[in-house]
């Protein structure tokens, strides 16, 4: 029998190539082509008056300056608004190059096309803009005040505005024995990823076709807005990502404003254009995530259990909305977590600032509503002097409960249900891993030595694998070899190991012999793309239902041609044979001989299906049977009813230096539970990479916007991404709760490690310093401030008090009512 | 495509409109003309060969001066066409006395297809501003020099906007081989090889001065 690849640590078959200089990526493609630059606003926000050339015409190898003005209908629209949504109430979306004004720094505003890059940047830095600038909107606090507008159609700066609930919050809260009030801020990050976007695109004139590239998280999307934006048929053009360099969810947004201009130009010019985002260029043009205001107001009894919650949320999504309501969406119905309050209200406001957009980021506003609610349970437990994980505890969702209905509606237009998972089991996995329970003595020891530790824990339920459907399709050739190809695209994920793995054992063939295309049209058409941790359990659901098809046919084919009932049959390490009788056999690359019919022989397997050959079906049959097509070959699509939830919790201990304030993580645990798991080690691959950019969110990345709307940071001299000195060692466990939606059991893993990453540090750092945390990220520096503001009576402290020697001068009177205890 | 503008010309009306209706001259002026034709009155034949990095070629095209109201006005009407694309333009030129001389404005219409024609608005009226500049520059020049008769004078009578080659003897510019045939004056060698941005310029400026400064300029840039 097979070795079983289903639930093994198989090693990622791509890391060989990876590792050793062998990706192929957008920038390793295209070296004769003509290169795009683009001339960017300066400015947050400001009219363009004027776009003076004259003094970039004598630059050699220019090619081409292209403003708003030059580009056709269609073309010259607005972007489109890829995700409509009832909620919102003023959506802007942004133009492929300004017209007329731009709202951001680093909005597109004239694209040259050279000969090669360095001649297209001198020409850009040759092109002069006239702008007027007008008043800024920086930061979500500016936004909500709305002394300034971003576009005057949007009163208070508003794009969507929505309220969402089950029971009566407000009533719940005002009846509970315990009230209080938080007051929470998130600052914006970024994906960052390593290889910033990129387009290539290749004008063939005699076809009238497009071939283009593209550093996507969706090739089928970004070749049917192409298709749409340059008026061509769908069959006209064809998209592939290459290797990818990281995605982390920016890459989802499309079609950005260089997806649309490089083929356009390049059918245009009738020459292959490129164009390779710089790093600048990815900092103040893409797309940022995670800012948000939010107060909570909580309502509960002497045991912790919330009985009525009541969260608004104030949304910063940038200068345009392409990307609709995704984020604040997650963070409004995520923020539950593995929680049933009694009564549960959340609005949010999403509102317009003259800063880079906001598409999803890796966890995709989970962080953040994860960060509110753990916050929140973190003041009940302090508030009632009870253990943070026994008032987690006390709100959980059993295991008997499940599936669990809020009666909200998730992000994917579907009823927010959980499908699976066992959260007190969770919890006590991650207290035995991190030692909850011993952990006083550790900081006794602690402070006995002058220390200062603090412990904290967090966690989350993400609904991962949303629909509509991802398709898979299975192709076994007269050699044996199997081609798997599904639409979604991979950016570092192990898709070629995990989804091989998955079909060597639907079929039953060695798993070398699998090999898998991800991300080209040319290959499967049919796709969403890949985000919201949705690449295993679509297209490992859909890949696996399409080999089960191939399955059934080889039996059908094989059972014929050895006289057996396909039910006696199986196959083991790729071959059919009747099982009990090993000597009945045949190679499933003779089946696929056997299924395709032929009248030329042009090599020995093709001999053996032409019409003379024995064995053939009998001449009262058609050679292929009705309903049959010709080729061992199936394709299937998988469509689930709803998203299925994946959950978690981390721990982590941190110390903080009483000197410096600096904060030094000295361990970090985590349990997980994405379902069944079809590669142990691949998950562990991605939570550890989620926990590197949870540690970067919560102590180290930001984006420090000046109050004219200037990215201060964007370049990696000024932006801190954690090493890998930064990133703790993580220590894991895991739980499998199988999924019912999908016929593998599984659940996402692909955000996990990121979402609580926040809450979790303001915890334990807290739990460290003995006062309220209420922002994130924080650095040494904030810390060292919040600490002087606490000494001075202006930071609340935790009833359970701190260190000794941190207690404020006075006795804490908040300045701030949150938290307050309205109900006490 | 409009492209409007207005160059001084330091010679008195009559002989600005001489100079810009004698083929001799414009041959020479006219960027990246290679050779005019006359194949009718006041109707020429034109050969430009000129291109930028991704439009290079030879282009063809035929002008002809119409509407003249000699020493006020006229309008050239142009079209060509090569291998990026094709050009074809009306310009209405006023000539006007003016205290340093002559003051001209040119009104121009250019409908541009072809590859050339999908390099920005911006570009193309940028060279073709920017071109006919030089052009009257070039003309007036050739006006200051006293010279008329363009393809017969020495090497001294190269405009001053093209510099005179560095090193080795300028071939004695041929003869015009007839009365209806121009060729300019060789060039200098940084145009030789030199990437000249935009064809369309020549390809129309050979037609006429203007047009030739106007769309022409596109061809000339030669630094």
């Amino acid at each position: 029998m097979t070795t079983r690849m289903f639930g093994a640590p198989v090693q990622r078959r791509e890391d060989a190539r990876l590792l050793t200089g062998g990706g192929r990526y957008l920038d390793d493609l295209g070296h004769d082509a003509l290169a795009a630059a683009f001339v960017r606003s300066p400015h947050a926000h400001a009219r363009v008056l004027d776009v003076d050339v004259t003094d970039a015409l004598d630059v050699e190898g220019l090619v081409a300056v292209y403003t708003w003005e030059d580009l056709p209908e269609r073309v010259r629209d607005p972007l489109p608004l890829l995700i409509p949504h009832p909620s919102l109430v003023a959506p802007r979306t942004g133009y492929a190059l300004a017209r007329g004004e731009v709202n951001h720094v680093g909005e597109p505003v004239v694209m040259v096309v050279a000969t090669d890059r360095y001649v297209a940047e001198d020409v850009a830095e040759r092109i002069a803009v006239t702008y007027e600038v007008l008043p800024p909107v920086v930061g979500v606090a500016a936004a909500r005040e709305a002394v300034h507008l971003v576009h005057e159609e949007a009163a208070g700066n508003v794009g969507a505005h929505l309220v969402q609930g089950y029971g009566d919050a407000g009533a719940a809260i005002d009846a509970a024995p315990h009230v209080l009030e938080l007051d929470l801020d998130v600052e914006r990050s970024a994906c960052v990823p390593l290889e910033g976007k990129g387009v290539y695109a290749v004008w063939d004139t005699d076809e009238q076709s497009l071939r283009l590239w593209s550093s996507t998280q969706t090739t089928t999307g970004v070749r049917a807005a192409v298709a749409a934006k340059l008026g061509l048929p769908l069959a006209k053009v064809e998209c592939t990502a290459p290797d990818v360099g990281g995605g982390f969810g920016v890459k989802i947004m499309h079609p950005w404003p260089e997806e649309v201009l490089v083929p356009w130009a390049a059918r245009l010019l009738e020459r292959p254009v490129k164009w390779t985002e710089d790093r600048r260029e990815h900092f103040v043009s893409s797309a940022h995530e995670r800012q948000q205001l939010q107060h909570v107001r909580v309502g509960f009894d002497d045991e912790g259990r919330v009985l009525g919650l009541d969260v608004r949320l104030w949304h910063d999504h940038g200068a345009y909305i392409p990307y609709g309501v995704i984020v604040p969406i997650n963070s409004s119905t995520q923020l539950l977590g593995p929680y049933k309050p009694g009564a549960y209200r959340v609005e949010f406001w999403s509102l317009y600032t003259n800063t880079v957009i906001v598409t999803p980021y890796r966890g995709a506003g989970r962080p953040q509503g994860v960060f509110a609610m753990e916050r929140t349970m973190d003041a009940i437990a302090d508030h009632l002097g009870l253990d943070r994980a026994d008032v987690r505890a006390a709100n959980f969702i059993q295991p008997e409960e499940m599936p669990y209905d809020f009666g909200l509606t998730f992000q994917d237009g579907r009823p927010l249900v959980y499908d699976s998972g066992d959260f007190p089991a969770s919890l006590r996995k991650l207290k035995d891993l991190v030692g909850w329970d011993g952990f006083e003595e550790q900081r006794a020891r602690a402070r006995a030595e002058g220390r200062r530790v603090g412990i904290a824990l967090a966690c989350y339920v993400e609904g991962t694998g949303p629909g509509p459907y991802e398709g898979g399709h299975v192709h076994v050739e007269t050699s044996g070899r199997v081609n798997v190809s599904t639409g979604l695209t991979s950016q570092g994920q192990g898709h070629q190991t995990i989804l091989a793995q998955i079909v060597a054992d639907e079929l039953g063939v060695p798993f070398e012999d699998v090999h898998v295309t991800t991300g080209d049209t040319r290959r499967f058409g049919y796709s969403v793309g890949t985000f919201a941790s949705r690449g295993a359990v679509m297209s490992g659901s859909a890949v696996a239902l399409a080999a089960r098809r191939v399955r059934a046919k080889a039996l059908r084919i094989a059972g014929d041609a050895l006289e057996a009932d396909p039910g006696d049959l199986e196959v083991v390490d790729g071959v059919v044979r009747v099982k009990g009788n090993p000597g009945a056999s045949m190679p499933l690359g003779t089946v696929a001989v056997l299924s395709n019919p032929l009248r030329y022989a042009f090599d020995d397997t093709a001999r053996a299906a032409t019409q003379f050959a024995a064995g053939g079906r009998g001449p009262d049959e058609p050679p292929v049977a009705p309903g049959e097509e010709p080729g061992l070959e199936g394709r299937d699509y998988h469509s689930p009813l709803r998203s299925t939830f994946a959950n978690g919790m981390h721990a982590a201990v941190v110390e903080t230096d009483p000197e410096t304030a600096e904060i030094r993580v000295l361990r970090y645990c985590v349990v997980h539970d994405c379902g069944t798991m079809v590669n142990p080690m691949i998950v562990e691959g991605q939570i550890l990479g989620g926990v590197a950019q949870g540690v970067g969110g919560a102590l180290y990345e930001r984006m420090h916007y000046d109050e004219s709307g200037q990215l201060l940071n964007a370049s990696f001299m000024d932006f801190l991404m954690p090493y890998a000195t930064e990133v703790p060692p993580v220590e894991t466990d895991h739980l499998e709760t199988p999924s019912p939606l999908n016929p593998l059991g599984i659940k996402g893993a692909g955000e996990a490690g990121v979402i609580p990453a926040a809450a979790l540090f303001a915890s334990a750092i807290e739990d460290a310093e003995g006062f309220r945390i209420s922002r994130m990220p924080i650095s040494p520096s904030e810390l060292f401030h919040l600490r002087e503001r606490f000494a001075a009576g202006e930071v609340p402290a935790l009833r359970r008090g701190g260190p000794a020697g941190a207690a404020p001068a006075t006795p804490a009177t908040p300045a701030t009512p949150a938290p307050s205890d309205e109900g006490a | 495509m409009k492209v409007t503008g207005t160059a001084v010309l330091h010679a008195p009306v009559e002989r600005v409109w001489s100079a810009l209706n004698d083929p001799a001259v414009l041959v020479r002026t006219i960027p990246g003309c290679e050779r005019l034709e006359e194949v009718g009155p006041d109707r020429y034949r034109m050969t430009v060969t000129a291109g930028v990095a991704s439009i290079k070629g030879s282009y063809v095209g035929e002008v002809a001066l119409t509407e003249q109201q000699r020493p006020g006005s006229f309008v050239l009407r142009a079209s060509g066409s090569g291998a990026p694309g094709t050009v074809s333009a009306d310009v209405l030129v006023r000539l006007e006395e003016a205290p340093e001389g002559t003051h001209l404005a040119y009104d121009a219409d250019a409908v541009v297809g072809g590859p050339v024609g999908g390099v920005g608005q911006r570009v193309l009226t940028g060279v073709a501003r920017k071109t006919a500049g030089e052009f009257f520059r070039a003309v007036d020049d050739v006006l200051a020099g006293g010279a008329q008769e363009g393809a017969a004078e020495p090497a001294a009578a190269v405009p001053a906007a093209r510099p005179a080659p560095e090193d080795g003897p300028l071939p004695a510019p041929p003869a015009a081989p007839g009365p209806a045939v121009h060729v300019p004056p060789p060039p200098p060698p940084a145009a030789a090889g030199g990437q000249q941005p935009f064809v369309l310029g020549a390809l129309v400026g050979a037609g006429a001065a203007l047009l030739g400064a106007l769309v022409g300029g596109l061809v000339a840039r030669r630094r």
